[in-house]
């Protein structure tokens, strides 16, 4: 049924302003491309499934913060319970890129004591005529940071499913390995619900024979 | 009455409120009211509060925090964001008790030691014992009209009688309801009993409300049921359009400018808190919606006028959002329920020709669990939308550009809206019952009646959400007041810049 999944976890969606988060949210959650989008207020909220393995879905609830600086204290409150989040520059914007600094060490301070799985996203491939930053130090700066990094367009739908898809996938991987645990009072991973029992304890004897290895 | 102080003034005006509003019905019914509901409802309100502060179990630090302040503020002022929660859902509370008595009580207990929203039969069933428990009192009024007991025991007629004369009587209570929103948070019995937990257990609105939806979701996993099972969970339906995720936003605004304010309160002395203190009173009273009993307005408007009314209240607010989404998803309600009618009513006349009576009905079932379904839907949508909406002016007032409107006049704005809301909200569930017996016109009324009960239950709860979500604005504006007092130096030279440059 289309209602159960394993886990719910909560991602958050950063960077500077126009750099297309919203358009890249809602190409995934939508499957659509809006020509003409106003700046968003405070935050969004959207929400989506993944099926990460054959009948196993993940609930993707994806906060959308504005990118606009009036609205940073409020983002800010966000990053908490998040367990997941993409960090969006402009590859047609430098200063965007410039920016990736900031919003790391940003998010460093806020998101205490609890941790945020990041992938950086160079935004608005499309426009390869236009570029500012090179995909070589882009990927750099990633990995300077330890976050993987993928290059999107929600324009012509590319790397959309990708970019999700493969946080989801880390972040599961972290969570069965333990290193990522539910805790009360924290919105970050949610439990969801299995309908048979046959489902979860296959998951258990899954987990045993990694232990083993 | 009028004469106490401190803690228990807000909540008794609010009360007063309720039985005057008892009054606009008829003078022999709001007496009874009166006399039986007055000790009662102040005896209930004093164990309220009294039990209130004793309950402490709070493990995160914020929160025990935000309680100690509470309790500060209550024994000063009585008010602040804890505070009003407890003035609304102490009233309502105390008038339930009051009027209604044991009977609805305990619908209500078994109501939600069953599931987060129990099923439609499921409240029928207990609406019924309820009115046979409430039978003599109901006698004793001899009145259908008055207070909450009469919008329930009009629907407990409903379900107990059979034939269709009954069914108006139902509508009878929803058109009612229109005038006494207000009453109804109290007998929403899922969200009441929700409201009501927030009380006892210290917990945040989203948080019940998170709580309720995990339960039917668990419940809906657990069962194997069919796809459009899951279509008539509000709880569900209400987290899909987002509704949770917005509460929750706007809990985290206004629980920060509940900390501010009250920090400014804390910094200041003498005359210039005497004066502060005074301005925000002004500003809680806009807050306190009082206009539910206009009679004028509760006729008909054409459709067009509810965007038009709406709009132009965002339009005065002068904040940058549009309330588009709301108008819209309200609009195709509207529409479907349109093209309902007419639509049962060509096939059923196809399939009578085809295979006289016999599986007609089978046709009319789904269509009534269609409405029900579309109706709990919209319901859910509608007011996901409008908490959105406050949501995002509440983002707006804090973080927005200043604009040339005082928090007080953004609160009478609000609190307008708040109307307007939940007035439509009663409209629409009218129409769907309409609809919902138009089209069941063959229906058994066992089958038909849960489904009217259910959608007017949703409706009431809803109306209950959006007037919880209004009072979290409060200390959003509080804050803002505050901020444009001290910033006015400011704000008056840019007024001026441009004058000196002509």
């Amino acid at each position: 049924m289309e209602a159960i999944w394993l886990y719910q976890f909560r991602l958050i969606v950063i960077g500077d302003s126009t750099v297309g988060k919203s358009c890249l949210i809602r190409r995934f959650t939508e499957g659509r491309f809006a020509q003409v989008s106003d700046p968003t207020v405070g935050v969004d909220f959207f929400s989506r499934l993944v099926e990460i393995e054959p009948g196993k879905r993940i609930k993707l609830q994806i906060w959308d913060t504005a990118g606009q600086e009036r609205f940073r204290s409020i983002t800010r409150a966000y990053y908490r319970n998040s367990v997941g989040g993409l960090l969006l520059f402009d590859i047609t914007n430098r200063r965007s890129f410039q920016n990736v600094h900031e919003w790391l060490e940003e998010t460093k301070v806020h998101v205490q004591p609890y941790q945020i799985v990041f992938v950086l996203v160079g935004h608005k491939c499309d426009l390869d005529t236009q570029r500012q930053v090179t995909r070589h130090e882009a990927e750099k700066l990633a990995a300077a940071y330890g976050m993987k990094y993928i290059e999107t367009s929600a324009r012509d739908a590319i790397n959309v499913e990708k970019a999700f898809t493969d946080l989801t996938r880390d972040i599961y991987e972290l969570v069965k390995r333990g290193e990522i645990t539910i805790q009360e009072g924290w919105e970050g991973v949610k439990s969801g619900f299995v309908p048979n029992v046959v489902h979860s304890s296959e998951e258990v004897v899954k987990s045993e024979r990694r232990c083993l290895c | 009455m009028s004469g106490k102080d401190g803690t228990e003034t807000p909540v008794i005006a609010e009360t007063s409120r309720t039985l005057e509003d008892g009054n606009c019905e008829s003078d022999k019914n709001s007496e009874s009211v009166d006399h039986s509901a007055m000790p009662e409802s102040e005896s209930e309100l004093a164990a309220s509060t009294g039990r209130r502060p004793e309950v402490k179990p709070s493990s995160d630090l914020e929160t025990s925090k935000v309680q100690e302040t509470v309790s500060k503020e209550e024994t000063q002022t009585g008010w602040g964001y804890w505070g009003s929660w407890g003035k609304s859902l102490l009233s309502s509370a105390s008038a339930t008790v009051a009027t209604v008595g044991q009977g609805i009580s305990s619908v209500i207990e078994k109501a939600e030691s069953s599931l987060g929203i129990p099923s439609p039969s499921e409240i029928s069933s207990e609406v019924k014992v309820a009115a046979a428990e409430t039978n003599t009192r109901e006698n004793e009024d001899s009145s259908l009209g008055a207070g909450p007991f009469g919008v329930f025991s009009t629907i407990s007629t409903a379900v107990q009688s059979t034939g269709k004369s009954v069914i108006a009587g139902g509508l009878d209570a929803l058109e009612f309801i229109g005038k006494k929103t207000m009453d109804v948070i109290a007998e929403g019995d899922p969200g009441f009993k929700r409201t009501k937990g927030l009380m006892n257990r210290n917990a945040t609105l989203s948080q019940v409300l998170r709580e309720a939806k995990e339960k039917e979701e668990l419940w809906t996993s657990n069962e194997v049921t069919m796809e459009t099972d899951k279509n008539t969970h509000y709880g569900l339906l209400f987290d899909e359009f987002q509704g949770l995720s917005h509460l929750e936003a706007l809990e985290m605004l206004s629980q920060e400018s509940e900390i501010k304010v009250r920090s400014v309160l804390n910094s200041l002395s003498g005359d210039e808190l005497e004066t502060l203190k005074l301005e925000l009173e002004q500003l809680k009273e806009a807050f306190s919606l009082a206009e539910f009993c206009d009679e004028e307005e509760e006729e008909k408007k054409g459709d067009e006028d509810f965007t038009k009314e709406v709009t132009e209240l965002f339009s005065q607010l002068h904040v940058s959002t549009k309330p588009e989404k709301l108008t819209r998803a309200r609009n195709t309600a509207y529409e479907w329920i349109k093209a309902v009618p007419a639509k049962t009513l060509a096939e059923n006349k196809e399939e009578e020709k085809q295979l006289e009576g016999g599986n007609t009905e089978e046709v009319s079932k789904n269509s009534i669990e269609d409405i029900h379904a579309f109706a709990i839907r919209s319901l859910a949508e509608l007011t996901a939308c409008s908490i959105e909406l406050f949501h995002k002016t509440a983002a707006l007032v804090l973080h927005g550009q200043r604009q040339n409107v005082t928090a007080i006049e953004r609160s009478q704005t609000l609190s307008q809206v708040t109307v307007v809301l939940c007035k439509e909200l009663s409209f629409l569930s009218r129409e769907f019952t309409t609809s919902l017996t138009t089209v069941g016109v063959k229906e058994k009324t066992d089958s038909l009646n849960p489904l009217i009960t259910a959608v007017f239950l949703e409706a009431s709860n809803s109306a209950s959400y959006i007037q919880d979500a209004f009072q979290l604005l409060l200390p959003v504006l509080e804050l803002s007041l505050i901020e444009n007092r001290t910033e006015s130096p400011t704000h008056e030279l840019q007024v001026q810049k441009p004058l000196a440059q002509q």
